[in-house]
């Protein structure tokens, strides 16, 4: 059995040998001396570190001690016999902490009080992290929060809905404070319908960290949050229904489609970013109904809510809808063309290798993929081309232009596969070279590698770096100080577009356009 | 991600830099980042592995990182550049292992990566987690720097 006497006069080697012998043995009969060398340290760091390891070790299976050292008069041993009762969540000490919590003023030690509290997870604790919920300390006031999320402490749902409320005020909805996101954080662990109905009323925070921050948390949520979210699709407004729509796509649960199909059928998807969001929302998830609708969709006229209904239905390929699609594409009528050239634009390649079987539709698709001007849809259809084989696929590839790629070059960036489909249909159209990227990271990546452009088309939100940071970097980047930026957005707040003009936007784009809205805005701004 | 494992690298970070470089920084208000992009002139990065896994980064406004490094070496500044990125290197792992034993402490054991250290105005740098970053901005005389944790 290790033992202590005589410790400071041994060799180092020995040293650290008893000290390691005591950390596996976690021999009580240790515990006196350990202190003594706690409270007066050998002075080697190591030493002094390993005799913190082992007395950790002996506390950890001796409560009754741990709780008599959160009040010992020597400041090291308290913190450690406090760290030790929330490390092992020794459920005797959350009374005396919560004593001791009452009049500490260190904000350190409070933090380490409260943290060890948090993990002891007693209700009885509740008072003391309310009590601290006005701290000044963003971190003590965060744990505090974090704790009563965990403890589900139903009397704190108001305080933490006044907290995200508070912060969209105007002097402070820039910046997503830790508080605020641990606030949704709380929120969401609710998980019943009240909170998270709050939490989809928010949806629409001005903050974009924290819409997306609520986003996740709902997506997180999942099925439960379907109700609600159906709630704030009937009664908000446009930019409501976009956003609830976009996370029932998300959530993915087959009742968020039923509900999406019956709002559409109630005339509620009317306006076309509506519309678009709620094709897009029905591919993700996918079930029978949604496909219907998406089937139906494919009488659309609007170029970008067709996009979102090819789109859609290019995850779910099946025969009925193929002869559905094929009937309508061998019509040669406008809604012809305009199919074909979504299928081209969206580069729906299951969609196309399966209506290609049909002689009359592959034709009307090579002529619309003929008139693309993209080199990179050329390059993906000629792939599949090459695969399908045969006489018929090979004379279609001879039909097919020699692309020379453009002069000018251009970036888009948008998260929407459909958008993004359109972006580059109008910009291979005017000529440009195109460079297309799901978020402004992967834009921004393009500029690292050295690559210049001509005119930055980018969406506001999207995940990983959204439209405003990607300005903001490209306007800190030697060469980009003056080209044109062409913000796209739903956001009809003015708040928005300041925030975007001050990150250096050149011009905004409101969605729904008109191809032709954005190729004039491009000519406008290029001369 | 739990905030108590900020408070140590917060401490680590005011510590090593006031020993070493004889600064003393300003903690300024922590705050959430959606994006996975840490940006600045100089960035040191490590991986954190253990009972939680991230990365924690240190980035330096130019003028910062280079009183610091100034303030370490005095006048045998041999190659600005080299030195910068050596420095700056140096202090993220000192951090890094200093926040580290002070999550030992709490029960909280993490490995860390060898320090990666970026340098370019404007540059950025992938933190590995999906989750939301938090930053604290820190402030000297010399500048700017910023720590950002990204704990899945």
């Amino acid at each position: 059995m290790a033992t202590l006497d005589g410790f400071r006069e041994k060799e180092f080697l020995d040293q650290i040998t008893i000290l390691n012998e005591i950390s596996g043995s976690k021999d009580p009969e240790t515990l006196p001396g350990l202190v003594e060398l706690l409270k007066t340290p050998v002075g080697d760091t190591s030493i002094d570190y390993m005799v913190v390891n082992a007395l950790n070790a002996v506390l950890s299976s001796n409560e009754n001690k741990v709780i008599e050292g959160l009040t010992d008069d020597h400041p090291g041993y308290r913190i450690l016999c406090i760290r030790v009762a929330g490390e092992h969540a020794f459920a005797r000490a959350a009374g005396p902490l919560i004593n001791i919590a009452e009049t500490e003023a260190d904000p350190d030690r409070l933090m380490e009080i409260l943290t060890s509290l948090a993990r002891i997870a007693d209700t009885s604790a509740t008072p003391t992290f309310r009590k601290y919920l006005d701290h000044e300390d963003p971190f003590i006031k965060s744990s505090c929060i974090e704790a009563l999320g965990k403890l589900k402490d139903q009397d704190s749902i108001q305080y933490f809905k006044g907290m995200l409320a508070e912060s969209e005020a105007p002097d402070r909805f820039e910046v997503c404070d830790i508080t605020t996101w641990k606030a949704v954080e709380a929120l969401a662990s609710f998980a019943q319908d009240e909170t998270i109905g709050f939490l989809v009323e928010k949806l629409h925070h001005k903050n974009p960290t924290v819409r997306r921050i609520i986003t996740d948390a709902l997506i997180t949520i999942g099925a439960p949050t379907v109700p609600m979210l159906f709630t704030a699709f009937e009664s908000g407004d446009t930019d409501n229904r976009i956003l609830a729509a976009n996370v029932l796509g998300f959530v993915g649960d087959r009742s968020g489609a039923d509900g999406l199909v019956a709002a559409f059928d109630k005339g509620m998807a009317e306006d076309p970013n509506v519309r678009y969001a709620v094709f897009e929302a029905l591919g993700r998830i996918g079930t029978m109904k949604g496909i219907i609708c998406l089937v139906d969709g494919l009488s659309e006229t609007e170029e970008l809510t067709l996009m979102a209904v090819i789109g859609g239905l290019e995850k779910h390929v099946n025969p009925g809808m193929i002869s559905s699609l094929t009937d309508l594409i061998v019509k040669a009528d406008d809604q012809s063309d305009r199919l074909a050239k979504a299928v081209i634009a969206t580069k729906a390649t299951g969609i196309f290798d399966a209506l290609y079987e049909n002689a009359g539709a592959g034709d009307a698709l090579i002529d619309a993929l003929a008139e693309s001007r993209d080199p990179e849809i050329h390059e993906e259809f000629r792939a599949v081309l090459t695969d399908i084989g045969g006489g018929r696929a090979e004379n279609d590839i001879a039909r097919l232009p020699t692309l020379s790629t453009g002069t000018r070059k251009a970036l888009a960036a948008d998260d929407s596969r459909s958008m993004c489909a359109m972006h580059r249909a109008i910009l291979t159209d005017l000529g440009f070279e195109t460079f297309m990227a799901t978020n402004g990271e992967e834009a921004y990546d393009y500029v690292e590698q050295g690559e210049e452009f001509d005119i930055v088309i980018t969406d506001m939100n999207m995940p990983v770096m959204d439209g405003m940071e990607l300005v903001g970097k490209l306007r800190n980047t030697p060469g980009f100080e003056d080209v044109p930026i062409i913000m796209v957005t739903t956001e009809s707040e003015s708040a928005q577009q300041e925030m975007a003009e001050k990150a250096g936007v050149t011009a905004f784009v409101t969605k729904p356009f008109k191809p032709d809205t954005l190729k004039a805005k491009i000519e406008e701004l290029l001369g | 991600m739990n905030v108590e494992l900020a408070k140590p690298f917060i401490k680590a970070a005011v510590d090593v830099i006031s020993t070493m470089a004889f600064v003393k920084p300003t903690v300024g208000k922590p705050y959430v980042k959606k994006n996975n992009v840490a940006a600045g002139d100089v960035t040191g990065l490590v991986g954190v592995t253990g009972d939680k896994n991230g990365s924690v980064s240190l980035s330096f406004s130019r003028g910062c990182a280079v009183a610091i490094v100034k303030n370490m070496l005095g006048d045998e500044i041999d190659d600005i550049m080299t030195d910068v990125k050596d420095a700056v290197g140096e202090l993220t792992n000192m951090i890094s292992g200093q926040a580290r034993a002070g999550l030992a402490e709490k029960g909280l054991v993490f490995q860390g990566s060898t320090p990666t250290v970026v340098m370019g105005d404007g540059h950025t740098i992938s933190h590995m987690a999906k989750a939301p970053i938090m930053a604290i901005p820190f402030t000297t005389p010399d500048g700017d720097f910023t720590i950002e944790f990204c704990f899945e």
